[in-house]
């Protein structure tokens, strides 16, 4: 099913952070958003994801730190159980052993509280999360960037073949062009909380338009082994 | 975990030793003969010096500071408190007698403290900066400012004397002891409410939050089990000072209402300069207060082991 959204747009203390943006997901694309600190991605996935929920489109969200998406006082069994009854999923030890052994964090203690785990671990534990309910949309902002880079590739192919059974699209936040070139199919150029550019991401990556994309694709730094 | 109860066992020890070498140094330095005090309670009218003689001698206090010092504090090591100078009876059953009166007031106080201030507090937050938050703030800092002896004699004049529905003096019945009871429980209500209201409110900006919303999970549980346990660290501390606050404001309140307890046995101790009472008075109050610090100490590390992970 093709996933749109029109007119997000964001607003606080009087300052537009987001102007009015529209998306269309096609299912199973791969879409990465990148641009400038503070150009408004973050912002974009939230309004995205908060846009979907609206239209009871399963959708699942990885927050850019696990301090943002774990509560301190509450175990990792306690988040994971509260997830599954968030989604009126039945318990499933088996999908939760399969996930956490691919995503190498099985040998966790889950009765421990997230500061007791690492923050890669955390960070992978989110992920693993946001699969339970083999979500339509995966929206992951900076999913890596608290993992060591085998970490990161191996978490991103897994991502991959998950996302590949359940015909999931992606939306990926990130800084790393690296990244994106390996991952993604097509490549949104955010700037000053506008899409600045939309295109193929090889095309966009060889022929940046806009000076947005011209900055950010100055620096080739890939392929890069991600 | 046994390094954390050593720890605090420590603390407490050290905490017992301040107050009783504290205690006894302040009272043999205080002005004025405490044989001839000792004297004049004990036979109720002017005292021969030989009586003083006598008297001095009996309580030791002639044998100066060291030598009294070790007389009282070997035996309390083994918790004997001594004898009242001026009736000669054992301290230690007249003031578990009073603490047996007191301690229910406290408690019952914290109780009515608790059961106005959490709703109060909970409504106040549904709409910050509305009218009924601003309200509840109001009252929260009026309550504060107005003083236990005041509220007392009005509810007394309001609930005994106009309205003739509540007992006012004495502890014959249960009923005597709401009176005092909210009299203690609406001044901890007005500084819990406060400690409440700020607690969700700090709770509810914590930044994983919104990622618990875009999960799914509904905001009853939010609340529930996400808001309410990292509001209820500052309240706990709070709750310590207020259990704290209750036995003392719990002496002032008993003689306004004129009821046995801590207050009134502390009262005629001081006035007749028993020295073994007041003694025991304030190494009980201390032992009491050392307790429920370490009560609150284990609670936070119930709810969050990050506390005093480092310091035990």
């Amino acid at each position: 099913m093709t996933l749109s959204v029109s007119n997000l747009c964001v607003e606080r203390a009087g300052c537009t952070l987001l102007h009015p943006t529209s998306l269309t997901i096609q299912p199973r694309e791969r879409i990465g958003l990148v641009g400038e600190s503070g150009s408004g991605k973050s912002t974009l996935g939230h309004a995205l994801v908060d846009a979907l929920r609206g239209q009871n489109v399963r959708v699942a969200h990885v927050p850019q730190s696990p301090d943002e998406a774990l509560d301190p006082l509450r175990s990792m069994s306690y988040h994971w159980r509260e997830a599954e009854r968030a989604l009126q999923c039945t318990p499933d030890r088996q999908r939760q052993q399969q996930l956490f052994r691919a995503l190498q964090i099985h040998q966790g203690n889950l009765r421990k509280r997230p500061w007791g785990w690492s923050r890669g671990m955390q960070q992978r534990f989110v992920i693993a999360m946001a699969l339970i309910g083999s979500p339509q949309l995966l929206v992951l902002d900076e999913p890596t960037s608290a993992l060591d880079p085998v970490v990161a590739a191996r978490t991103m192919n897994l991502l991959d073949s998950v996302l590949e059974q359940n015909q999931t699209s992606m939306f990926l936040i990130t800084h790393d062009m690296g990244l994106a070139a390996k991952r993604v199919t097509r490549l949104l150029v955010m700037d000053a909380g506008r899409i600045a550019e939309d295109a193929p991401c090889s095309s966009l990556l060889q022929a940046p338009v806009t000076p947005a994309a011209k900055a950010l694709t100055r620096h080739r730094t890939w392929p890069a082994p991600c | 975990m046994i390094n954390i109860v050593l720890g605090l066992l420590l603390r407490t020890a050290v905490v017992l030793t301040g107050t009783a070498v504290a205690t006894f140094t302040l009272l043999w330095l205080a002005p004025g003969d405490p044989a001839l005090a000792v004297a004049m309670a004990r036979y109720d009218s002017i005292v021969s010096t030989e009586i003083i003689d006598l008297v001095r001698a009996e309580a030791g206090f002639d044998a100066g500071f060291w030598p009294a010092f070790r007389a009282w504090v070997f035996p309390l090591l083994s918790g004997d408190f001594g004898r009242s100078a001026v009736t000669g009876r054992p301290v230690l059953p007249d003031l578990l007698s009073a603490i047996a009166y007191t301690v229910p007031l406290a408690l019952a106080g914290l109780a009515i403290g608790l059961l106005i201030s959490l709703p109060l507090a909970i409504i106040a937050t549904r709409n910050p900066g509305g009218l009924l938050d601003r309200f509840a703030v109001a009252i929260a800092s009026l309550g504060t400012a107005i003083p236990a002896y005041w509220l007392g004699l009005l509810l007394i004049l309001l609930f005994a004397v106009k309205l003739a529905w509540l007992p006012a003096m004495g502890t014959r019945t249960p009923l005597h002891i709401l009176l005092p009871a909210l009299t203690l429980g609406l001044g901890v209500a007005a500084s819990l409410t406060r400690i409440i209201r700020s607690g969700i409110l700090e709770a509810r900006t914590q930044s994983f939050l919104p990622a618990f919303k875009r999960r799914g999970v509904i905001d009853s549980t939010i609340g529930k089990d996400h808001i309410a346990p990292h509001a209820a660290i500052p309240v706990i501390t709070v709750l310590g000072l207020e259990l704290a606050f209750l036995l003392e404001g719990a002496v002032m309140v008993e003689v306004i209402f004129s009821r046995p307890g801590l207050g009134s046995f502390l009262v005629n101790a001081v006035e007749a300069r028993d020295f073994p009472q007041v003694q025991a008075v304030v190494i009980v109050a201390a032992l009491l207060f050392v307790t429920i610090n370490l009560l609150i100490d284990l609670i936070y590390r119930v709810i969050d082991p990050r506390i005093g992970e480092s310091n035990a």
